[in-house]
């Protein structure tokens, strides 16, 4: 059947009329085409796009004003944000990720990673939990800014040395950082999410504050583990599980052993740490809002870095000694 | 001859002895005068085939005093028993009963929005005159006063009185006529009796018919309701919280009336407080999310919140949402009209639950309306079965009539049973599912309803096929 219906094509094709036909298919195809992407099609596709202008007249020649802004799927929501397609997000958390992997010291690698692993499923937890509570909706309707200016720096040293204010400025000059080194949120696309994460990043120093805990990376482990646990941040389960792999074997052990359990432990059994209004707190007793939050505070790092330092000196002081005397 | 002579003292003595009174005969004896009840008399009473029955009517309540005051002397206010009549069970009270129902106490409306409480999912039906709000007392007061129109001699309406006993003239015979004993010590001998008596219908315990069925746990509370402003859409409003759906349905000018279902705390919450703080609720209800309500409901409970405190939290969520919604003209659309004030007296609550009779019919018995069915109120339809069962039942009794058959026998009544039951099943089943798949909050399903009712939003013919079961057939 088949091998019948080609012989009859090739019959077909092979008649004398052949060069005729071609002709006019040719031609049509050539007239069809040029109404398509001929001179005058082209022509009318510039004016409809506006940049044909009359050479005669004194007009500018009209400037397309096309801004990054118009490259966007929508307008920003709030001040400073960056409204992301769907594949550049992606992109953003592989790069981001890989980039945060191999240099973790740089902030801003761990600020993009954290935001483009703040998916809307957690973000509307966060919220779900802050709305649940009566500081947590004061929280979201007061919308309140964690700065230096905000805080009164020159206040905070002045308290009373067991207050959290104090504490707080304490951790500050210790670490050498500031409120104010807290990047702005960028990509977060409903503006009470991006609230509620801006709040959870400038809230992060007073966890470390209130748990004294230093911003060396086993801290800043702890720290995270401590935040996925109680607030589910994923950017901190993330770092609380990854991190870990490119520390040596004994801040592996540290971590494992010590702190881990301790910030897991914590996270679980303590208060929503989100719905803190930590700016209100600021004149009370540190230790009393541990308690009220329920938080367990963890044996000193920098105590147990030096003790181990001390340690090691001392076996190598003996060894020293030993090679000496043989 | 002679022999009858010596018995009849003795049968006489026998029947004085058994009851105190001799027995009223009647045709058909109605207990209960609810709508469903009235209706029925009202309709036996106009059919040119059962007019000529002597009908008797019992009821524990004040009809003829109270009730029937309400159509010539109706209060100012609203009351709370509302009901949404659909247009079919409308046209039979008035074509066919020729009842005239009080036109200003009447709410046609030419919608319904429902919307889901767990995701921005909403589906509107549109068409004119879906249905009616009505009070009950409105369509039991129209009914006292058609039947007192119509003068009928062979009625016989007994108020105040209730069914002391139910027996078989012949306790052997189950065929035979029935002697129903009143507390106020009258004693009917009826052909058929028909119990319109509600949930706990006695006759259908004295029929022994089986009634399955299960509570919701959740209850239903109603209030009378002030707008702000008319209506731009005299339309019903309907969201399905998790702990039941709230409904928001008009009345004439700017009032409305609430059917909230809800768990039985709950219940008991929104009776307590504040009618001030009812209506900030209903109007949160709409537009909020659950978290704010459990948030408003725990905080209310526990007595931590004042009213001016709620009124401010309330509007700046608020006015959140209605921010996100990016087209101002869309909040009169997909939200009700805001509630100004709640009448705190007309506040009631009565427990939800689902039962349905293994049958409604039995020798000289007949069940309709809440008898033999109860529903969960979240499709408006408690009613209209009723209205349907009767319309029904007075057919059944008419060609009955017209073929000379026994009204209260087996061969008379099944055709009713036959024509109600699977309908009325259905919609018992349909209603029921619908409150399953709303009272959950967990996530796949609440994606998966709302898919679902975005899908029927989008799917034109299949809703209105959805709305002509429910309402009849489009006018």
């Amino acid at each position: 059947m088949i091998r019948m219906i080609i012989g009859r094509l090739t019959r077909a094709l092979s008649l004398p009329k052949l060069p005729q036909r071609r002709q006019f298919v040719v031609a049509t195809a050539l007239t069809l085409g040029n109404f398509i992407f001929g001179r005058d099609a082209r022509l009318a596709d510039a004016m409809d796009r506006g940049e044909l202008y009359n050479k005669n007249s004194n007009d500018q020649k009209p400037i397309l004003d096309t801004s990054i802004a118009d490259s966007r799927p929508m307008k920003p929501n709030y001040k400073g944000h960056i409204p992301l397609y769907p594949h550049e997000r992606v992109l953003l958390f592989l790069v981001s990720g890989l980039k945060s992997y191999f240099h973790p010291e740089n902030g801003e690698n761990i600020v993009q990673l954290g935001e483009a692993s703040a998916f809307t499923y957690f973000l509307r937890n966060l919220e779900q939990t802050m709305l649940s509570d009566k500081t947590g909706r004061r929280l979201l309707r007061e919308q309140p800014d964690i700065t230096s200016e905000s805080l009164d720096m020159d206040h905070l040293s002045k308290m009373a040395p067991n207050t959290l204010g104090h504490n707080y400025y304490r951790w500050l000059v210790k670490e050498g950082v500031s409120p104010d080194t807290r990047a702005p949120v960028k990509y977060i696309n409903d503006p009470t999410h991006a609230y509620i994460f801006k709040r959870y990043r400038q809230c992060h120093d007073f966890y470390h504050a209130v748990n004294d805990l230093p911003i060396i990376i086993e801290g800043e482990i702890a720290v995270k583990a401590l935040e996925a646990a109680n607030i589910g941040v994923p950017m901190a389960a993330l770092g609380a599980l990854l991190a870990p792999l490119r520390l040596s074997q004994v801040q592996k052990n540290r971590l494992y052993d010590v702190y881990l359990p301790w910030a897991v432990r914590t996270g679980l059994s303590s208060k929503p740490l989100i719905n803190v209004y930590w700016e209100e707190l600021l004149d009370h007793d540190v230790d009393e809002v541990r308690k009220s939050l329920n938080l367990s505070s963890p044996p000193d790092l920098r105590a147990i870095r030096q003790e181990r330092a001390r340690q090691r000196k001392q076996f190598k002081l003996k060894y020293d000694k030993h090679e000496t005397n043989a | 001859m002679r022999a009858f002579r010596l018995w009849k003292p003795h049968w006489t003595l026998a029947r004085t002895l058994a009851s105190a009174a001799k027995p009223k005969k009647t045709d058909i004896f109605i207990v209960g005068g609810g709508p469903a009840g009235l209706t029925l008399a009202a309709a036996i009473k106009t059919s040119p085939y059962l007019s000529t029955l002597t009908t008797t009517l019992v009821d524990a309540g004040d009809l003829k005093g109270k009730t029937a005051q309400f159509y010539h002397e109706p209060p100012e206010k609203f009351t709370n028993r509302v009901i949404s009549l659909t247009s079919q069970s409308r046209k039979f009270l008035e074509d066919r009963v020729g009842v005239e129902l009080m036109q200003d106490r009447l709410q046609a409306f030419d919608g319904l929005y429902v919307s889901d409480g767990c995701s921005d999912a909403g589906m509107e039906m549109e068409r004119d005159s879906m249905g009616h709000m009505i009070e009950i007392l409105n369509i039991q007061s129209s009914l006292l006063h058609r039947l007192s129109q119509l003068k009928a001699s062979n009625l016989n309406l007994v108020d105040q009185t209730k069914v002391v006993n139910i027996e078989h003239k012949d306790p052997k015979d189950p065929q035979s006529w029935l002697l129903v004993t009143l507390s106020n010590g009258d004693v009917f001998e009826t052909r058929l009796l028909v119990g319109c008596d509600g949930f706990n219908s006695p006759v259908r315990k004295f029929s022994k018919i089986e009634s399955r069925g299960w509570f919701y746990n959740r209850f239903g509370v109603v209030a009378t309701m002030k707008l702000d402003f008319l209506p731009f859409k005299t339309r019903g409003w309907q969201r399905f919280l998790p702990t039941g759906p709230i409904a928001h349905l008009p009345l004439p000018g700017d009032n409305a009336t609430l059917v909230w279902s809800t768990t039985e705390p709950l219940s008991r919450l929104l009776v307590s407080i504040d009618p001030e703080q009812l209506a900030l609720l209903v109007n949160a209800a709409f537009v909020l999310e659950d978290v704010d309500m459990q948030y408003y409901y725990k905080q209310l409970e526990q007595g931590t919140i004042t009213t001016q405190e709620l009124e401010l939290d309330i509007n700046h969520r608020t006015d959140l949402i209605y921010g996100k919604l990016g087209n101002e003209s869309l909040i009169d659309e997909i939200y009700p009209p805001l509630v100004s004030s709640i009448d705190g007296t007309s506040r009631g609550r009565f427990p939800l639950k689902l039962s349905h009779a293994d049958s409604y019919v039995a020798d000289r018995i007949a069940l309709v309306g809440d008898a033999a069915h109860t529903t969960h109120p979240l499709a408006g339809q408690g009613l209209n079965m009723g209205q349907g069962d009767v319309e029904s039942l007075v057919k059944a009794l008419e060609s009955a009539s017209k073929r000379g058959l026994d009204l209260g026998s087996l061969l008379t009544l099944e055709p009713y049973w036959a024509d109600r039951y699977p309908y009325n099943n259905m919609l018992l089943g349909v209603v029921d599912k619908l409150h399953k798949l709303y009272s959950t909050d967990f996530g796949p399903v609440v994606a998966v309803r709302s898919m679902g009712l975005k899908a029927l939003q989008a799917l034109g013919p299949i809703k209105d096929f959805m709305m002509a079961r429910v309402s009849g057939p489009s006018q």
